[in-house]
């Protein structure tokens, strides 16, 4: 299994989902996972798991990895970014800073340097693309020496190492899409990583998506049959979660997310302002940052909002429990979501819900209030509905609560280990 | 001679337009006019016109012997004044032929006599005094709101003068009797309990098109060969359905005005049966023991009970807070902001409200034009939120808002 976000280090919900579906699946299946960056306080037992950020010499062919390292940065040349979300800072800088690096490297400082790009405790950053490229030339020499019988690529970071694994192997490739580039990037994005997707998802035996949405802009925009693509939704650890009460009078509307325009932060504000103007004892809490986060503020400022606003930074997880733990309502207001894991999360405080339709959670969620993405009025009504009227917000949240029962990891576990079982038999 | 007891149900509610929390305080009108139209539009061509027509050539051609009861609900009388006045005709065409029954409800089609007796009065006279003017006729026989029922309606009822009440045949509480008699609640012989027969009612009224039911298709001759099948063990065939199966919930293409207007010649084979109305069957026949109902019961979904209005949280609070606000509504002795209230107590709003069975898409979600029943309560909520800003604002009494402009 190639992964890329893991405990403790993600950004997002694909370290989450990573880490729940190998805690389910491997009980039934014998899973050698690679991530970018491993910490032995995620270890899980009967998994092997093999971080970059640790990896022993003996397991790599250092001879054949010094070529490819000096072969890095031409390779690197082949991949226009236009990165979003993923990329802020100039890559020219870093890519000429590299090539003169790599250019007399030992062995071992090979390996020091592979450590040091792998520790990176942001999974992402500026050099986001050599990461990937790193990754895909060490898994492939990886998964040589080993054995196995399924590759099961998750999102874009790593099909390319999906597919020179399904090249080199022979052996069935599953793709697995937690997030599209049409969403990250917009509908009519046709960029590199565009095409890295439509490739991977073309060559793959089968696919995972985490939901119905998720599929139709596969079929959509990347042209692939819908006959090989699986719905595998995502899953929530079963537990109850105590209420905390906060000091403040007001309410809290609490979004959790990047903020990109995929999550629709405008959308965020124009809800803000309609609701506080017919309920105005509210605070919407921002947890979560991005490239639209000085517009947010900004934009918030400008519409005399900012009292109605606590922006919270990006938060840690217990971070997140505690905010969620207090929160009136959740709002997740996505452009585009391909599931939302954080909306499971929430009816796991026992919060409420007011969820995009355009987001996988909205399928499996059925007491969840949704709107279209854009449509704010609709939005503003059930937030305020879940404020003023106590009876259905504890009737939501009860409710959410129940049905969280059948989206346990061990549900979709056996979804996906139904797929296995039917590329081995093919 | 066994009779033939047809009651029909006609009700249309006044459904509320969507309502957001923006209107509230600023916009005091909270129906869909379009919509409540187009519905009873709809559903007089396809249903009402169409029917009235059949039972009216059916009543001129057996010259008399064919009878019928109807209940209609003060809002659906009202929304034909408005909107349909030849349906209304169609109906007063009916009733002058001396053939056709009307039945007493609550105007509002409500729950009232569970959350305020006062009320359930006020609404119980008001639709008598619509029935006399429009029918020229005073009803004697009661029905609740979807069949609610208990020992203690029935004693309330009866002391309110009403000499026959209609309700469900429940299984569980006739034991081994029969819903074909007449009986009267425990000690109270002032007032005749009739009881539905669920079983060939729903086969009209819910069974008639079902392709998977063994008795598909079902034909006036088999009908009524199962109703002479009673012979010798009972009196009256209760047959009481909701007057929109014919047309509406049964659509024209499934045969079932055919059905209905060849049953009466159908029936008729058998020489001892007859059609009465209630008060007929009631002169008729006598009871025949006590129909001992404690729980209330309805004739709605399989539970047969108040779950279908008040099964969640959600309907209890809507039902609670409307309720909630009679003192100060009738304190206005506004007959505009009394009537705008009373309409809200309408069954189907509540209705409306029903999370049971909601994700299997079933007959609830068929007979509502919200998308979820979260939907139906912000809406309603809204209004109700709306109402009482009305009352602060413009009910409040005079030495209030004294007081008020002082500070």
């Amino acid at each position: 299994m190639l992964g890329w976000e893991f405990p403790p280090l993600f950004s997002g919900g694909l370290g989450v989902a990573t880490f729940g579906m190998v805690k389910a699946l491997r009980n039934n299946v014998d899973i050698k996972l690679i991530i970018p960056s491993y910490s032995t306080s995620s270890s899980l037992s009967n998994v092997n798991i093999i971080g970059l950020n640790s990896i022993a010499a003996k397991e790599l062919d250092m001879e054949q990895l010094r070529f490819n390292f000096e072969d890095l940065t031409s390779e690197v040349h082949r991949i226009p970014l236009s990165l979003s979300p993923y990329h802020y800072i100039n890559e020219e800088i870093e890519r000429n800073r590299l090539r003169e690096e790599t250019a007399n490297f030992t062995s071992e400082r090979t390996l020091e340097m592979i450590h040091t790009i792998f520790s990176d405790s942001n999974v992402y950053g500026f050099n986001v693309m050599h990461k990937v490229y790193l990754y895909t030339q060490l898994s492939e020499q990886i998964a040589r020496s080993m054995e196995f019988d399924i590759i099961h690529a998750h999102d874009w970071i790593t099909f390319a190492a999906g597919l020179r694994i399904k090249n080199s192997t022979g052996k069935p490739l599953v793709v697995h899409v937690h997030s599209l580039e049409t969403d990250r990037a917009g509908e009519g994005i046709r960029n590199s990583i565009y095409h890295l997707e439509k490739e991977a998802l073309g060559a793959a035996d089968s696919v995972f998506s985490v939901s119905q949405f998720t599929k139709e802009q596969i079929v959509r925009h990347y042209g692939i049959d819908p006959s090989k693509i699986h719905v595998v939704h995502n899953g929530i650890d079963p537990g109850d979660m105590p209420r905390k009460s906060h000091e403040l009078r007001d309410k809290y509307v609490v979004f959790l997310g990047r903020l990109t325009h995929q999550k629709g932060p405008e959308f965020l504000l124009e809800t803000a302002e309609k609701v506080t103007k017919v309920y105005p004892r509210v605070k919407f809490v921002v947890a979560g940052t991005g490239d639209q986060f000085a517009h947010v503020l900004e934009t918030s400022a400008y519409k005399k909002l900012g009292s109605k606003f606590i922006f919270a930074g990006f938060l840690s997880k217990a971070k997140v429990d505690e905010l969620l733990s207090m929160a009136d309502v959740y709002f997740m207001p996505s452009v585009s979501e391909p599931f939302g894991i954080t909306a499971l999360e929430a009816a796991q405080h026992h919060v409420p819900t007011v969820l995009s339709s355009q987001s996988g959670a909205a399928e499996v969620m059925k007491s969840s209030l949704k709107a279209d993405f854009w449509d704010t009025d609709k939005y503003a009504n059930y937030i305020y509905a879940l404020l003023k009227y106590g009876p259905l917000n504890q009737q939501l949240s009860e409710s959410a609560k129940a049905e969280l029962d059948g989206l346990t990891w061990d549900h979709t576990a056996k979804k996906i280990y139904n797929v296995y079982q039917q590329l081995l038999t093919n | 001679m066994p009779s033939i007891c047809f009651y029909f149900q006609v009700h249309q509610p006044f459904r509320l337009k969507h309502y957001d929390c923006f209107k509230i305080g600023h916009d005091h009108s909270y129906e869909d006019e379009r919509k409540n139209r187009e519905i009873l539009d709809r559903v007089s061509t396809k249903c009402y016109l169409v029917a009235n027509r059949t039972l009216l050539s059916l009543i001129k051609r057996y010259k008399g012997k064919f009878r019928i009861a109807y209940s209609i609900s003060g809002t659906a009388m009202e929304q034909m004044e408005m909107y349909r006045p030849d349906v209304l005709q169609s109906f007063q065409d009916l009733a002058a032929t001396g053939c056709v029954e009307f039945l007493s409800e609550t105007y509002y089609h409500s729950l009232s006599f569970l959350y305020s007796k006062g009320e359930f009065i006020r609404q119980v006279g008001k639709h008598k005094e619509k029935i006399e003017e429009l029918f020229h006729q005073t009803p004697t026989v009661f029905r609740n709101t979807e069949l609610i029922y208990n020992n203690e309606i029935a004693n309330f009822v009866s002391e309110l003068g009403f000499k026959g009440i209609a309700c469900e045949g429940l299984d569980h509480i006739l034991g081994y009797k029969s819903a074909n008699f007449l009986y009267h609640p425990p000690q109270n012989n002032n007032i005749v309990c009739l009881l539905k027969n669920y079983k060939l009612s729903d086969d009209i009224a819910f069974r008639f098109s079902n392709k998977d039911w063994k008795e598909w298709p079902l034909t006036a001759p088999k009908f009524a060969h199962w109703v002479h099948q009673t012979a010798g063990n009972g009196e009256t065939i209760n047959l009481f359905m909701d007057y929109e199966t014919f047309g509406e919930h049964q659509w024209p293409e499934t045969g079932i005005f055919d059905f209905l207007s060849h049953l009466p010649q159908e029936i008729f084979k058998h020489g001892d049966f007859n059609f009465k109305t209630p008060s007929e069957v009631m002169a008729a026949y006598s009871t025949r023991g006590e129909y001992d109902v404690h729980n209330l019961s309805s004739w709605a979904d399989i539970e047969r009970d108040l779950s279908a209005w008040l099964g969640n949280s959600l309907q209890y609070d809507a039902m609670e807070r409307i309720y909630s606000l009679e003192k100060k509504i009738k304190e206005t002795n506004d007959e505009k902001v009394i009537d705008t209230w009373a309409r809200l107590l309408t069954s189907d709003h509540f209705y409306y409200m029903c999370t049971k069975y909601w994700n299997d898409g079933d007959v609830h979600k068929y007979f509502s034009h919200y998308n979820t029943p979260y939907d139906a309560y912000i809406n309603f909520m809204n209004v109700v939120t709306d109402l009482e800003h009305v009352l602060e604002v413009e009910y409040q009494p005079k030495e209030m808002q004294a007081a008020t402009v002082m500070v």
